[in-house]
């Protein structure tokens, strides 16, 4: 399929040491007063040879395993129906608070946003297998976790291993920048999506804008909001961690909160780009969301799926031991003194 | 070493020496056979006056015994020492050969015989030449001399340049030789001793045919032409080895046989007594 490549190719110098054995051979010499009448025996004349061959193949064997011979795995382009999504997580400290409960029993914890997030991107993505996932995180500054790629538990692992982390200030311009980054140099074979999930604590400077517009034009991609929406209680504990003494009433708050957020989904509405926004705090949220997103993508996915590379040098070592094994009996089958 | 008997070889024919010796002789002397009675004044020794003959001759002539002499014999010994005979195995062979030699001289002297030895491999061996004479210290010599020999050479066919040097006369010849020569060597060699008494005296180890290892691979070196060879012990080629074995000894048989000699087979360490019992087997 391919051609083999070497890891360490400056190794295969030394196979001329695998002609050692045709020079002695390696097996212990007795002097015998006259061998002319010997009786011929083909099984012997057979073994003289096969000894050293598999002595020097042994080395072979040996030298070229430890060269490290693979071939590369190459591509497979495959279809699927499916979109390329980047999903853009939110882990600023905000999305540690819990979110809008409706238990109200004692016994019930209460679940922070990312957690909640989470737990419905692992749902989305279990229900959309064709699809192909990026994840980038971000709080202060954006972490590119997990490159766009058919690697699902890779992107899985990505979403379990983000936590919520204060750092005061949320990079939202520039993680959606490096989500955008992903669709660079990838062929334009299915519908694109930047899955935003944030819970909207965030501004965007009038110079982001421009930028994020044409590098949403550049690559055609979709933005979808999911919107993690917060309760009443939130706006009580913000206050609290504030350590605010004044009192701020709670429909004020709420307002200011809702302003921001009406306001970040306004901008994204003045991108002039395809966009979407949904609020996820339910069971009936996220099937609505994935039915839409599913409308939105219904183009086939042409994706290209990268094989790992073979490597050799196993099935060399393991060949390598049964040739060891081998001359290791014949060492003990050989004859230490010529008598009975 | 230890002591060994001596060899009480024996032979059926008349050595024609003026040497007394221990066998039977062909010419007059003293001996303890009767060779004839014969006048006093042709044999003037009254010491052997036969009493009986002169009374009973009406002549009155005086009738003296006449005797065979009991003659000494010529002992030689001619030694292979190719390559081949270099065999160390269950035994030294070289070592074999030096014990009969040392042997038989020692057994010489003591009946008072004459002993020689010549050894020879490609080419005769002129350090190593003992020409016939009655030795008190020939068994010294053959070991101190023994000690010097590196057998090398592919083939022992300055044995045959060592014949002129051999009395003219009958002599017991013993040679000691492994006799791993060409086919028809041996044959002509002992053509050419043939007016000697020979006794091919062959050296034979366990290790080369009846004590082979019983499995197992090796190489083998043939001491004379270096050629190797990798064996696989097993018990088929045991038996083929064995069969080899038996065939060379009855192929020495057979040419030895033409010219009405029997060889001993020496099988490891080498016995005199083995020797004697040989000459007692032979002369029965």
């Amino acid at each position: 399929m391919n051609a083999i490549h070497f890891l360490k190719p400056e190794l295969l110098w030394l196979l001329p040491i695998a002609l050692l054995p045709f020079v002695s051979y390696g097996v212990k010499q007795f002097a015998f007063p006259g061998l002319e009448d010997w009786p011929k025996d083909f099984i012997s004349s057979c073994l003289r040879w096969g000894v050293r061959a598999l002595a020097a193949l042994t080395l072979t064997v040996l030298m070229v395993a430890a060269a490290g011979p693979f071939t590369e795995g190459g591509t497979v382009t495959r279809v699927g129906e499916g979109a390329e999504i980047v999903v853009v997580l939110d882990r600023s400290g905000s999305m540690s608070e819990p979110l809008q409960n409706y238990d109200q029993s004692v016994n019930a914890k209460p679940i922070s946003k990312i957690e909640a997030s989470r737990k419905v991107l692992l749902k989305f993505m279990e229900e959309r297998p064709a699809d192909t996932f990026g994840v980038v995180a971000f709080n202060a500054a954006p972490i590119s976790v997990a490159p766009l790629s058919a690697d699902r538990e890779l992107a899985k692992a990505a979403m379990l291993s983000a936590e919520a982390n204060s750092s005061g200030f949320t990079a939202l311009n520039r993680a959606l920048a490096m989500g955008l980054d992903y669709f660079n140099n990838r062929p334009f074979t299915a519908s694109r999506l930047v899955m935003l999930v944030s819970d909207g604590d965030a501004v965007i400077e009038p110079a982001d804008r421009v930028i994020l517009k044409n590098a949403f034009k550049q690559t055609r991609a979709k933005l979808i909001w999911v919107y993690v929406h917060a309760g009443a209680e939130k706006n009580i504990l913000s206050s609290v961690i504030a350590g605010d003494n004044e009192f701020i009433p709670q429909a004020e708050l709420q307002q200011i909160e809702i302003n921001q957020n009406v306001a970040m989904n306004k901008l994204f509405e003045e991108l002039e780009i395809p966009y979407q926004a949904f609020e996820v705090n339910s069971e009936a949220g996220l099937k609505h969301a994935v039915a839409e997103i599913a409308r939105m993508t219904n183009k086939p996915t042409r994706y290209e799926y990268r094989l790992p590379r073979q490597d050799y040098a196993v099935y060399l070592y393991l060949l390598s031991m049964f040739l060891l094994g081998s001359l290791f009996w014949l060492k003990q089958i050989e004859i230490k003194a010529w008598k009975a | 070493m230890a002591q060994q008997p001596l060899i009480h070889y024996h032979v059926r024919w008349r050595p024609s020496g003026h040497q007394p010796g221990a066998s039977h002789g062909l010419v007059a002397g003293t001996g303890d056979q009767l060779r004839s009675v014969v006048l006093l004044r042709d044999n003037p020794d009254p010491r052997r006056l036969d009493l009986r003959a002169s009374l009973r001759d009406p002549f009155e002539n005086i009738w003296v015994r006449d005797f065979n002499l009991n003659s000494a014999l010529k002992v030689i010994v001619l030694v292979d020492t190719s390559a081949s005979m270099g065999y160390v195995g269950k035994v030294n062979r070289m070592q074999v050969a030096q014990e009969i030699s040392s042997q038989l001289a020692l057994s010489a002297y003591r009946s008072g015989d004459a002993f020689g030895l010549y050894a020879a491999n490609e080419t005769i061996n002129k350090q190593c030449m003992l020409p016939p004479k009655a030795n008190r210290g020939a068994w010294l010599w053959v070991r101190h001399h023994f000690s010097k020999i590196k057998p090398q050479g592919q083939h022992a066919d300055g044995l045959f340049s060592v014949v002129p040097y051999l009395p003219q006369k009958r002599c017991l010849v013993f040679l000691v030789s492994d006799f791993r020569w060409q086919a028809g060597k041996l044959k002509s060699l002992l053509k050419k001793l043939s007016h000697h008494d020979v006794v091919p005296v062959m050296l034979q180890d366990p290790t080369e045919f009846d004590e082979l290892p019983k499995s197992g691979i090796a190489i083998l070196r043939d001491a004379e032409t270096g050629l190797g060879q990798f064996v696989w012990m097993r018990e088929h080629l045991r038996t083929q080895i064995a069969e080899i074995r038996a065939q060379h000894i009855r192929s020495v048989n057979d040419a030895s046989r033409m010219y009405g000699n029997k060889p001993f087979v020496v099988r490891g360490e080498f016995s005199s007594a083995l020797l004697t019992e040989y000459f007692m087997e032979r002369s029965a």
